[in-house]
Formats: C-alpha cells, sequence, structure tokens
C-alpha cells in the first residue's frame, strides 16, 4: 500500500511539473476560454446594462439601454443608461426629448454641452416629462445612478428611475 | 529568521548544479525570446538581466541547497518592481491612479487575484461579476481582462497551491523585504488568535461583497492600492477609503513587518491568503517535519513568517493549512527535519528530490508570471536612461 501511495505520489507530482510546462502554452488558453464561455456578465451597474433601442438623428445616434435596478442592499438607484455615440461628430450644445419607455411619448428633456476638449468636464440636465423619471439638475460624475460621462467618443447619461 | 542559520551541508558541485538548472535556463529563455523583435532596447536589456537573474536564483538554490533566500530576491524584486512598472503604466495611459468613473464604465478597470474570492457567491448566484472591469480585452488598463487574471491563477494554483503566496504574488514582496531590513524582531510575543484574522477578513468581505454587489475588498480594505490604482477621492466617502488604504498599508506592510520580521499583512489580514490556504489541501506538495529528526528546537516556528508553525502542529509532524511553501522553515533547521515532501510518499525519504520536484514547477510558474512583471519594472527604469 506504501508502495502504490508513493507512486501515485510522484506520478501526482510529475504531472504537476508537466502541468507547469504546459500552463503557457495550453492551459492559459484553455483556461481564458473556459472562464469566458461561462456565460457569466460585469454588473450592469458598471456596464449600465444591454441596449434596448437606438434613436437616429443627425450626425449621431442615441442609444437607450434596458432599465438597471440594483440589487440588495447596493448602494444606488435605479437608472436608465442613454448612449450619444457620433455618426459624423456630436452638435456643440445638445438638447433632445428622449422617448425612454418607446410608447412614443417623451420621457425626458436632455440637455448638455459638447466641449471641444475631451478632458473638460460635462454638466447634464435633464426634464423629466415623465414622473417614472427623476430630474436632473447641472449633474457630472456623482454616482453609477445618477451622471454624465464621456467614454471614448460617445458621451453617457444615466438618469434615475423614481423608486 | 531563515538566514541566521545555514545548513551544515557542503555545497553541491558547479557542474551539478549547473546542469540541474539547465531546463530553467532554457525556460527562461522560451519565456522572453519571443518577445525580444517587438520589444524596444530597454525592454531587451530589462528581459536579458531578469533571465540572469531568475537563472542565477535558481542556480545558487540548487549549489547551496538551501531556497528561502534566494527565493526572497525574487519576491522582493517582484514586490518593488511591479507598482514601478504598473503606475508608470497606469500614469501614461490616463494620467492619474485614481479609478476614473468613466473607466470602470467602460469596463477597464485592471483586475487583480485579490478580489477572485469575492467574486465567486454573486457569480453562481446571479452570473454577475461585481468588478468594474472586463470579461476579455477591453483597450486601456483591462490588460487581458478578468479571464486572463483568473486563468494565470487557476494555473499556477494548480501547481503550487498556497504557493501562490511565496511565487506569484506580486503584492507580498514589499512586506518579504520589509521583514527582511530589522536584524532582530522588536516584537516578538503575537497573539496566535491573529492567524485567524485572513479568515476573518474572508468571511466578512465574501458577505459584504455578496450584499452590497461590489468588490467591498478593493473598495475598502486592500491596503496595496496605495501602491497601485485607488478610488478616485472626489467626495468624502472617497477621502475616507483612500486613507483607510494608506493606514493599512503603513501598518501592514511596512511597520508590523519591520517589527515582527513577519508578513503581517498575509498571515494577518489577507483574505485571498485565506482562500488560497484551501487549495494546499490539494497541492500534492507540501512541507512536513520529520518527528524521527526534531529535538524540537521550534527554530523553525520563529522563522516561518505566516506563523504557519505550532508546537502542536510540530509534534503531528505538519504544517498548518496557511504553509505558502516559502521554505524558511527547511532552512532553518539545524537537524533537517522540516522537509519537502510529496503526499503519499514517507516523510523525509528523499526530501531533496521533492524539492527539486517542487522548485522545478513553482520557479517556472515565477519566470512565466513574475519574471514578465520583474522585467516589465526594470523596463520602465530602464527607459529612463537607455
Amino acid at each position: 500500500m506504501r508502495t502504490l501511495m508513493a507512486k501515485l505520489g510522484y506520478s501526482a507530482a510529475g504531472l504537476t511539473v508537466c502541468a507547469a510546462v504546459l500552463a503557457p502554452f495550453v492551459l492559459y488558453g484553455m483556461f481564458t476560454k473556459g472562464f469566458a464561455s461561462l456565460g457569466l456578465h460585469v454588473d450592469e451597474m458598471y456596464s449600465g446594462g444591454p441596449k434596448v433601442r437606438t434613436v437616429q438623428a443627425a450626425g449621431y445616434t442615441i442609444d437607450i439601454h434596458r432599465q438597471v435596478s440594483p440589487h440588495m442592499w447596493q448602494r444606488e438607484k435605479p437608472f436608465v443608461q442613454l448612449d450619444w455615440r457620433p455618426v459624423s461628430a456630436l452638435p456643440a450644445h445638445v438638447s433632445e426629448l428622449v422617448d425612454i419607455d418607446g410608447d412614443g411619448q417623451p420621457d425626458v428633456r436632455v440637455t448638455f454641452d459638447v466641449p471641444r476638449d475631451p478632458k473638460a468636464p460635462l454638466r447634464v440636465n435633464v426634464d423629466s416629462l415623465n414622473p417614472r423619471y427623476e430630474a436632473m439638475r447641472n449633474v457630472g460624475k456623482q454616482k453609477f445612478s445618477d451622471l454624465i460621462v464621456r467614454v471614448d467618443d460617445a458621451i453617457l447619461v444615466r438618469v434615475p428611475v423614481a423608486q | 529568521m531563515a538566514t541566521k542559520v545555514l545548513p551544515t551541508r557542503e555545497p553541491r558541485s558547479v557542474r551539478r548544479s549547473l546542469l540541474l538548472t539547465l531546463p530553467i535556463a532554457l525556460w527562461s529563455a522560451l519565456m522572453f525570446t519571443p518577445g525580444f523583435a517587438q520589444a524596444n532596447r530597454s525592454q531587451r536589456i530589462a528581459s536579458a538581466i531578469t533571465i540572469v537573474f531568475m537563472v542565477v536564483l535558481f542556480f545558487m538554490m540548487m549549489r547551496t541547497w538551501t531556497t528561502y533566500r534566494w527565493r526572497r530576491w525574487f519576491f522582493v524584486a517582484l514586490g518593488l518592481l511591479f507598482p514601478v512598472g504598473f503606475i508608470h503604466t497606469v500614469m501614461v495611459m490616463r494620467g492619474t491612479m485614481g479609478i476614473p468613473i468613466e473607466e470602470m464604465i467602460a469596463g477597464r478597470t485592471p483586475f487583480c487575484f485579490l478580489p477572485i474570492p469575492l467574486l465567486i457567491l454573486p457569480a453562481a448566484l446571479t452570473r454577475t461579476l461585481v468588478f468594474p472591469g472586463s470579461i476579455l480585452p477591453n483597450g486601456g488598463m483591462s490588460g487581458g481582462g478578468m479571464a486572463a487574471m483568473a486563468a494565470i491563477w487557476l494555473a499556477v494554483t494548480i501547481v503550487v497551491g498556497k504557493g501562490w503566496c511565496s511565487y506569484a504574488c506580486f503584492f507580498g514582496g514589499i512586506e518579504e523585504g520589509m521583514a527582511s531590513v530589522a536584524p532582530n524582531a522588536k516584537l516578538r510575543k503575537l497573539d496566535p488568535r491573529w492567524r485567524y484574522g485572513p479568515w476573518a477578513v474572508l468571511l466578512a468581505m465574501v458577505l459584504l461583497s455578496l450584499a452590497l454587489f461590489e468588490p467591498a475588498y478593493c473598495m475598502w480594505l486592500c491596503p496595496f492600492k496605495a501602491v497601485s490604482e485607488y478610488v478616485a477621492a472626489r467626495s468624502t466617502v472617497g477621502l475616507i477609503q483612500n486613507g483607510i488604504f494608506v493606514v493599512l498599508f503603513a501598518a501592514l506592510v511596512i511597520a508590523l513587518p519591520l517589527l515582527t520580521k513577519k508578513r503581517t499583512q498575509c498571515a494577518f489580514f489577507c483574505p485571498f491568503g485565506a482562500f488560497q490556504s484551501i487549495f494546499n489541501k490539494t497541492s500534492v506538495f507540501d512541507v512536513k517535519i520529520d518527528k524521527t529528526r526534531c529535538t524540537p528546537c521550534v527554530l523553525c516556528q520563529k522563522s516561518c513568517p505566516t506563523m504557519s508553525l505550532t508546537e502542536e502542529s510540530i509534534a503531528k509532524g505538519e504544517t498548518l493549512m496557511s504553509c505558502m511553501k516559502c521554505g524558511a522553515c527547511v532552512d532553518a533547521c539545524p537537524k533537517d527535519a522540516a522537509v519537502w515532501h510529496i503526499r503519499g510518499t514517507e516523510v523525509a525519504v528523499k526530501p531533496e528530490r521533492a524539492r527539486l520536484m517542487f522548485l522545478y514547477a513553482a520557479w517556472a510558474m515565477a519566470i512565466m508570471f513574475g519574471g514578465s512583471i520583474i522585467a516589465q519594472g526594470l523596463a520602465t527604469i530602464l527607459h529612463l536612461f537607455v
């Protein structure tokens, strides 16, 4: 029995050394693909949730995302993310009526300036035309549920949803 | 520490040591030469220095029959050079060490291994990763994405188990360096109950991460935020978070290792270390005490940087599950009673064979993962001069 256990031990140790040699060539790629195929996704509080509709405008598009709701004790409000993405370029000033829920009626008016300097701070005003969505006054980067930020060439606005 | 008591054994012959080092030299060349064509001059020099450094350290391990003091050179270099390379990259790419909220939304927060245990429960229950990164590479500081870091962690863990904390962790080297500065410990009496600290932090952080749906340790307690990247302090809460990071770093990574000559952050606080201890049970390599040779002088217990040996465990001939296979106790033992061991085999039967097999596996991983980090940090410094 002792000999068998010793043989098994040395075999396992040998396999471990082989695994070390294979790690950068086989295991690393295999594990990366395996992890990526698990069907996990990054929390929507960070990613903004999946896009549900795109509204075409002159020179840019507005992507409307699905409403994101906080989990258990997450310290954020529910929100909807709207992305202004340039097709050619964003105008210097945006004032847009946006139909978030797709019922044909505008829900919010979103107003912000687009400074030429990509590092310049952004401020947004949101007028609520539907009590479901909260108004925002002169908001910058405050919380994940309540902000305007530039990500690459797009401008993202997150409008809080009334609870 | 371990370096005080040297083994009485004669050094291994140079020729035999060179022969034993040859596979590692070839492995180093294999790991670093493919990138040579695209590398600039400082990167090539850094890679060459790293290869020589890693090969020489392995040669010395072979020649002197000792492990800890040579591994420590690698580990301290890794701990010191990781922040150099990382902070330089962060400053070049985004101009600040604070993580801007837009980078989190874009999924470009670099993912280190520390939050891995915190992500498991939310992922299992909701298929959601509560970290503002990306699963696959996504530009900016996202690196290889969370999948790449998880893959490296899994590969290294399969090979060395808790040995991750001695051969792969790019944070622990700072405190190991601090622990080796003072000649003697000023604080000698440490309450053994402190060693349950990492488990308490792990439990609290896992539950908090599940409840708040955020990587709570990264947000509130990680001491290494002080030397990597931190929460952009736009509010009082952000200032408090950063204050906690700095205080924990100063206390656990600088002051206490200097006073105790222990890796106090690892031994008393690190939740990842506690999580990684579980994989000591699955690893084929471990360290045992040969009870027939043990006197017991408890030099091994004194030398252990993570308090992974107690009088009870020595009497049982075992290390605790928090043992990170650094080799300090093996090198410290004047009777060769503390030995490297392969599970299933008899204790102290061909311990050098067990050490060699472990070291080949561990050093291969160290070169692949830590070596590339050392080379990047060195290249950053060399870039200033070359």
